[in-house]
């Protein structure tokens, strides 16, 4: 995530080796692709990396079924079993009945979602998604990454994902890289962002953002053991729920509501104070967000730095 | 500023390249003729109206009904014009010298827009080739590839090239960026890129250049005509330089029925070609609505191909039950030639277009196969020089041709003079009182607004006007010569004439205009325009040994000013098309003329 010019294209654009790194390698897999020749370098691309455009890309000249399969005709897949990989796609992506269709008779977010069917189609395991919901009215964009997060769900793919719209990189990305000037200035994930920006740039970036909406119970509990403790009775929520819904148990009573893990036990606390707490400006001293630290002191090639997200993810 | 001799170098390259890569050109020659040669004769093979109702068909499957129509009725046209078979061998140039342009222009196109440096080399190469007149490589183009459709071919090809590379450059340029990224994306080869994605998205723009590089060889059919390509282009040019207004609209008109059907077919073909214009087309149809279904009918390819396929073959079974009825039976022990080809040259004069047919009808009498071609006299002397032709019959010398003969002089064979002598003059209408001799224009330059109507400024007697007679006379200053061409000069005497202006033009004996106008020939009594020339038949070096026969007789021909008059007279009488059945008429109606011009036996 970062603003137009900070380099978050170019980035994405080395991880399929569509632009060369001047220094620096990537590694997927263990493989460096900078190493790869062009052949080796497109049979990467064809099978393991795909990618979603931000205008979509779709080519005007094929229909909708031959645009979701392109990726499996390049590779010389035949025929028939392409057609219904491709069609198999297009059901994921939600358009089942359209593939006849022209590209040109569908609406924005339909036209996108061949762009994602076709990335999927060819069943990479990385899905490269530059800027892919930028060009979607705000509602359709809605629909689209709730259908990539389900996707997501069921698939377990890869994404790296390019945006400018931090609430969108909060709520889709698992981890964050915040760019700067060709740098990655943060990262981590949108609680750490939230709560311990980096420096003056991150923080001045998440001043717009829904923090109520972001924050978890479990990433601003306390531990159980300290000084309030969870009172008989007492509201429990789940480590994943946003903390605009603890609003409500702390409007009934002051009490402190507790906080459960996955396996259902205690994980924490959290207080009245500590939710308002949460919720202010985030204090930007360098002790607050010593992983951030790192990353802006990091002066090896900013590759590295993304390479470990999208290990991580 | 120091002379750059560029024409020199480029003279002594074109001569190095005559002499040293003579095989390639032959061969080059060969191909392209061939494919020439065979578009021709399939495009000709069929009767008119069979050809013409197989291009309507075509037109149909292309665009519908009403085209269709309008394609028949307007090729129809040009064979009741009688020009058919000029159409053909025009369709065949065009045709052959498109296809090559488009197989040259297409990856070159491609390579341009792939590589910044290739697109910025060609961009100055295409601006010549472009605009470079092209009668600066038509004569070149004689001296490589002889006269004939050859040179023709090769300036259509290097004159149309231009807009079908750039199309086709612009096209692949134009290509969204992000498409070809996305292909590459998905692990598209460069090659598949192109052929998938690039030239299907660029193919609307590269059938736009397809068209204007067959309307732009079209239009260069005409210039291609003056350097014995033929067809279409030979007849505006006949017409033109004889002011034959009627042929010229008749021929020109040919020309544009050929262009309106050439272009319309290219522009419907590019939208069936291409996905984009199948799919702009579909939109637009379900736009407007549903059209009158009769009209907008369009047989299928299926459909369309077994039209042209039966047409084809009813022209085929004609073709075949017709046979060949033409030829012309020679008297017993006249047989002379045994069908030996000789190829007689000329240029639009018409003591060469008579002295021409005359002799093609007497030598075909004596079994020989002349074949008969117009060409400019720069291209006609070539050839002769390098042996493509073998003779022609209007070397005015030692005046007017001079040039030719001090440059090929040594590759051609004098046949001696036939006519003499000839005389060079200014002329009046008769109407024009007090002017009898050239000595009289003196004081009258206001009357004639101070113009003497000149003819191409290369020919001799311009020269010989503005550097002597002008001065013997003290008329310099008074008289300005302004150089136009032969057909301008006439038809500046024309209006003139209509009008009853004064008016001074350059003219010489023979000419028809003589006889068409009455004229007054100004005196030259200090004798300036010097001594009147004698007409020669020019052959080429070998001619007498080739054709030792016809050496002789030619040697020996000679026809008086009564002869020679009643001769153009009955060749311009009989029209534009038919000079060969009027020359034969003419020949009939001297009984023994034949034997006379061309004995045989002891």
């Amino acid at each position: 995530m970062g603003l137009s010019g900070s380099g978050k294209s170019t980035l994405l654009r080395m991880l399929n080796g569509l632009s060369e790194p001047t220094a620096g390698r990537v590694l997927y897999d263990g493989q460096d692709l900078t190493a790869l020749s062009a052949s080796e370098l497109r049979e990467v691309r064809s099978r393991h990396i795909s990618m979603v455009f931000q205008h979509f890309a779709l080519f005007p000249h094929r229909s909708v079924l031959e645009n979701a399969g392109y990726g499996l005709e390049v590779r010389g897949v035949p025929r028939a079993e392409r057609e219904a990989r491709a069609a198999e796609a297009l059901e994921l992506a939600g358009l089942k009945g359209w593939e006849t269709s022209w590209p040109d008779e569908l609406s924005g977010g339909m036209q996108q979602r061949v762009g994602l069917a076709r990335a999927l189609a060819t069943d990479a395991d990385l899905l490269l998604m530059d800027e892919s919901f930028s060009a979607l009215d705000p509602l359709i964009r809605r629909d689209m990454q709730d259908q990539l997060l389900d996707l997501q769900k069921r698939l377990k793919k890869t994404i790296v994902f390019i945006t400018h719209d931090l609430n969108e990189a909060m709520r889709l990305g698992d981890r964050i890289a915040v760019m700067r000037d060709g740098r990655i200035v943060q990262n981590g994930t949108a609680e750490d962002i939230l709560v311990r920006p980096a420096n003056d740039y991150v923080a001045s970036f998440i001043q717009d953002v829904d923090r109520s909406r972001v924050l978890t119970a479990g990433s601003i509990m306390d531990a159980p053991d300290g000084a309030a403790g969870v009172p008989d009775g007492a509201a429990t929520v789940s480590a994943e729920t946003p903390v605009a819904e603890l609003f409500t148990p702390f409007s009934r009573s002051g009490a402190p509501v507790g906080v459960t893990g996955e396996d259902g036990k205690p994980a924490g606390v959290v207080t009245r104070d500590r939710l308002l707490a949460a919720l202010a400006e985030p204090a930007t001293d360098a002790t607050d967000a010593p992983d951030a630290t790192d990353a802006t002191d990091a002066t090896d090639a900013d590759v590295t730095a993304v390479t470990e997200v999208t290990a991580g993810a | 500023m120091p002379r750059i001799n560029l024409g020199g170098w480029a003279e002594s390259a074109v001569g190095w390249l005559q002499s040293h890569l003579s095989w390639l050109f032959d061969a080059v020659s060969t191909v392209l003729t061939g494919m020439y040669d065979g578009v021709g004769a399939a495009l000709g093979a069929p009767d008119a109206l069979l050809m013409a109702g197989i291009l309507a068909v075509i037109a149909w499957w292309l665009r519908g009904l009403l085209a269709a129509v309008l394609a028949f009725a307007g090729l129809a046209l040009i064979d009741s014009f009688g020009l058919w078979d000029r159409a053909t061998s025009t369709l065949a140039l065009i045709l052959v010298a498109s296809v090559i342009t488009l197989a040259l222009a297409v990856p070159l196109g491609i390579w341009a827009a792939r590589n910044k440096r290739v697109s910025a080399v060609l961009r100055p190469v295409l601006d010549v080739m472009q605009t470079m007149p092209a009668f600066v490589y038509l004569i070149p183009g004689v001296m490589f590839f002889s006269i004939g459709p050859m040179p023709g071919l090769i300036a259509t090809i290097v004159f149309s090239m231009p807009p079908g590379v750039r199309m086709t450059e612009l096209g692949i340029r134009q290509v969204d960026a992000e498409l070809v990224e996305a292909a590459r994306a998905f692990g598209t080869t460069p090659r598949d890129t192109l052929l998938r994605v690039q030239l299907p998205l660029a193919l609307p723009t590269i059938m736009a250049g397809v068209n204007q590089v067959i309307m732009l060889a079209l239009s260069m059919v005409v210039i291609a005509g003056m350097a014995g390509a033929g067809g279409l282009g030979e007849s505006v040019y006949a017409a033109v330089t004889q002011v034959d207004i009627g042929g010229g609209v008749e021929s020109g008109l040919a020309v544009v029925v050929l262009a309106m059907y050439l272009d319309r077919m290219t522009g419907a073909l590019g939208k069936r070609v291409s996905p984009l214009g199948r799919r702009a087309a579909a939109k637009s149809a379900a736009a407007t609505g549903p059209a009158p279904k009769f009209l907008s009918y369009r047989p299928g390819t299926a459909v369309a191909t077994v039209g042209v396929v039966v047409l084809a073959l009813v022209a085929g079974g004609m073709h075949l039950a017709q046979g060949d009825g033409d030829r012309r039976s020679v008297a017993a022990g006249k047989n002379v030639g045994q069908g030996q080809r000789v190829k007689l040259g000329y240029f639009p004069w018409d003591e060469a277009v008579a002295s021409t047919y005359l002799w093609q009808n007497v030598l075909e009498r004596r079994g020989y196969q002349p074949d008969v071609k117009q060409l400019d006299p720069g291209p006609l002397y070539t050839a002769l020089a390098q042996g493509q032709m073998d003779l022609q019959f209007d070397s005015w010398l030692p005046t007017t041709h001079k040039q030719y003969l001090d440059r090929y002089g040594d590759k051609l064979s004098d046949l001696g003079s036939w006519y003499g002598p000839t005389s060079l003059e200014l002329t009046v209408p008769s109407y024009v009182k007090g002017v009898d001799s050239l000595a009289d224009l003196k004081g009258k330059g206001a009357q004639f607004g101070g113009k003497i109507v000149g003819i191409e400024s290369s020919a001799g007697m311009m020269a010989k006007l503005n550097d002597k007679v002008l001065k013997e006379y003290g008329l310099e200053g008074e008289y300005e010569v302004v150089s136009s061409s032969t057909s301008t000069m006439l038809a500046e005497l024309d209006r003139a004439i209509k009008k009853k202006e004064p008016v001074v033009t350059t003219l010489w004996s023979p000419h028809w205009a003589y006889g068409t106008y009455d004229l007054k020939k100004l005196k030259d009594p200090k004798g300036a325009w010097g001594e009147g020339e004698q007409i020669h038949a020019i052959g080429k070096k070998s001619f007498a040994k080739d054709f030792p026969r016809v050496a002789e007789w030619v040697k020996n021909f000679k026809m008086s000013e009564k002869d020679l008059s009643s001769l153009e007279a009955a060749i311009q009488k009989g029209g534009k098309g038919k000079e060969k059945a009027s020359a034969a008429a003419w020949l009939d109606a001297r009984p023994g003329l034949v034997d006379k011009l061309a004995p045989v036996g002891a």
